[in-house]
């Protein structure tokens, strides 16, 4: 539905409309290697047409592949702390990181926010698999994020190089997911979208750490036995350099 | 210095785990353990998830058994045939605790069921260490020997499907050693551990091999149980890293030259009485985790329930 949206403001936003916005990243792949302990990407843009600065917002939002989560909550049993209860989580994203012009709730009013899933506070799982009342899960689930770095906000980390061209650092920590990750960049009048663009940017491990993890699930046989081997090689090295002479 | 792991799809400090590997190597060098029961919690620790972790370490404890089983080899101190029975019921002790481990990861409690068995495991042993080693070292001082209480063996005397182990000069039931291997074996999947700890006092106490065999035999059977599970987790939990266990692997058997070394200047009870006390502080430690109110009572994972 988000994906709908966006295009209809795009066919909307024709070269009609007063303003406009082209957007960029920095790099549109980026590989996980043996030595990755995360990166930045640049994501750039040029408004067309300015207007009065005023009233003008800009948030980019890079949101990640969605990924189901379960929330489990400990209760004391028995002197002891055991998972009691659970909630499971559909549709919400696996990292989410907010760049804005100003803090959001300055931007607009919460329900355009939550139509476009722009801010932490305003995702919402597309299925919730629970017994009880799952907000309690939801915000712990969040916390959780935020706490790994994996959900961020930063609001007024939007640099303007001139009246019209800007960008923002995003931050990709070493933790991420892999798949397809989305860079959406918002431009706000008052309250409103009036222009938005979306750009794909693939998270993927690459060479040997790419065929290690394919091959722990695509020949998890031939994988465990490697294991075995590799082990038994090594013990038996050491056995030759250290015992043989004794 | 920072590596990314594959199957756990985390970066760690490389350096860190090459440590943890020598120092756990050291300890095991020393004590002549294999070194899981240590090296399971340490790496919880450090960040790994724990299916990881367990299923991990088990490559660690191959590899040192290994070496240590060829050293005993060249001495003809192994027993195949017991060696053999016991891992008729080592492989069905893996078996079910491999499906256990998939179970409890399923009802997310799996973390619960490691601590535990593990608090259990370590604090009872701990506890027979030290009041043994402190006995013997009291003793010591005032100048008497201690002779070990035979233990009465009459009831596995009596069981049938008998075998003679002529490595061993006994000729007992298969049934005993097929029951330690199948338990050695569910807690190795369980546990991350060889289960050298319980393999060899069941050895010497429960079935009276001579003891120059037990040390050789117990290898080999770990070496078969750890391999056993390792490919079982591998296909059933896809929770074994591969680079992981190369680290470890590699720290863990310079360590354990250095261990052996070191351990050689110690006598053998006051090693015994400092492995019963770093058994008890893990298990502590494992304890407190437990009974301790977490900071944060929610936790989060990724994976499907």
């Amino acid at each position: 539905m988000r994906r709908a949206l966006l295009a209809a403001l795009l066919l909307f936003c024709g070269p009609a409309q007063a303003e406009d916005l082209v957007s960029g990243i920095s790099q549109d792949i980026i590989q996980i290697t043996s030595n990755y302990t995360g990166t930045d990407i640049v994501v750039f843009g040029a408004i067309e047409q300015p207007q009065n600065a005023q009233g003008r917002d800009i948030v980019v939002v890079v949101r990640g592949p969605d990924e189901p989560m379960t929330v489990r909550r400990r209760d004391r049993i028995a002197g002891v702390w055991v998972n009691n209860d659970a909630a499971r989580f559909e549709g919400l994203p696996a990292y989410y990181y907010l760049a804005s012009t100003q803090p959001i709730d300055h931007i607009a009013p919460p329900r355009s926010l939550a139509r476009y899933g722009v801010g932490i506070a305003y995702l919402f799982p597309s299925r919730v698999g629970s017994h009880h009342d799952p907000r309690f899960f939801l915000e712990a689930a969040k916390r959780h994020l935020r706490r790994a770095g994996l959900y961020a906000e930063s609001p007024g980390s939007i640099d303007f190089l001139s009246e019209s061209l800007f960008r923002t650092r995003v931050p990709v920590p070493a933790g991420v997911t892999r798949g397809q990750y989305n860079v959406e960049v918002y431009l706000f009048r008052d309250g409103e979208v009036v222009s938005a663009q979306s750009t794909p940017l693939f998270v993927d491990a690459t060479g040997l750490e790419r065929r290690l993890f394919n091959m722990a699930h695509n020949a998890s046989f031939s994988y465990g036995l490697a294991c075995v081997f590799m082990s038994m090689l090594l013990g038996w090295i050491s056995y030759v350099l250290f015992h043989r002479q004794e | 210095m920072e590596i990314y792991l594959p199957v756990a799809e985390m970066s760690v400090n490389w350096l860190v785990l090459i440590a943890l590997g020598t120092g756990v190597g050291f300890l095991s060098g020393m004590f002549g353990v294999g070194g899981g029961f240590l090296m399971t919690p340490l790496l919880v620790f450090a960040g790994i998830p724990s299916t990881v972790a367990v299923a991990t370490t088990l490559s660690h404890v191959t590899a040192s058994s290994m070496s240590g089983a060829l050293a005993q080899w060249r001495k003809r101190a192994i027993d195949f045939a017991m060696a053999g029975v016991m891992m008729v019921g080592g492989i069905a002790g893996t078996l079910f605790g491999v499906w256990l481990f998939a179970l409890m990861r399923r009802q997310g409690q799996m973390d619960l069921i490691v601590a535990l068995t593990y608090v259990i495991m370590l604090g009872s042993i701990g506890i027979i260490m030290l009041r043994e080693s402190l006995a013997t070292l009291k003793a010591y001082r005032s100048g008497v020997t201690i002779s070990h209480r035979p233990v009465n063996r009459g009831w596995i005397q009596a069981l049938p499907f008998k075998l003679r182990f002529r490595q061993s000069r006994l000729y007992i039931s298969v049934l005993p050693p097929i029951a330690i291997g199948f338990g050695v074996g569910a807690l190795s999947a369980i546990m991350g551990i060889g289960g050298g700890f319980i393999i060899v006092p069941a050895m010497i106490y429960l079935l009276r091999m001579p003891t120059k065999v037990v040390m050789g035999t117990s290898l080999v059977q770990i070496i078969a149980i750890t391999a056993i599970t390792t490919v079982l987790q591998a296909t059933s939990n896809y929770a074994v890293d591969i680079v992981l266990a190369g680290l470890l692997v590699f720290g863990g058997v310079v360590g354990a030259q250095l261990g052996v070394r070191a351990g050689a200047k110690l006598r053998g009870e006051q090693l015994r009485l400092l492995l019963a006390l770093l058994v008890l502080a893990v298990g502590t430690g494992l304890l407190w985790q437990l009974i301790a109110t977490p900071a944060d009572v929610y936790s989060l994972s990724e994976e499907a329930p």
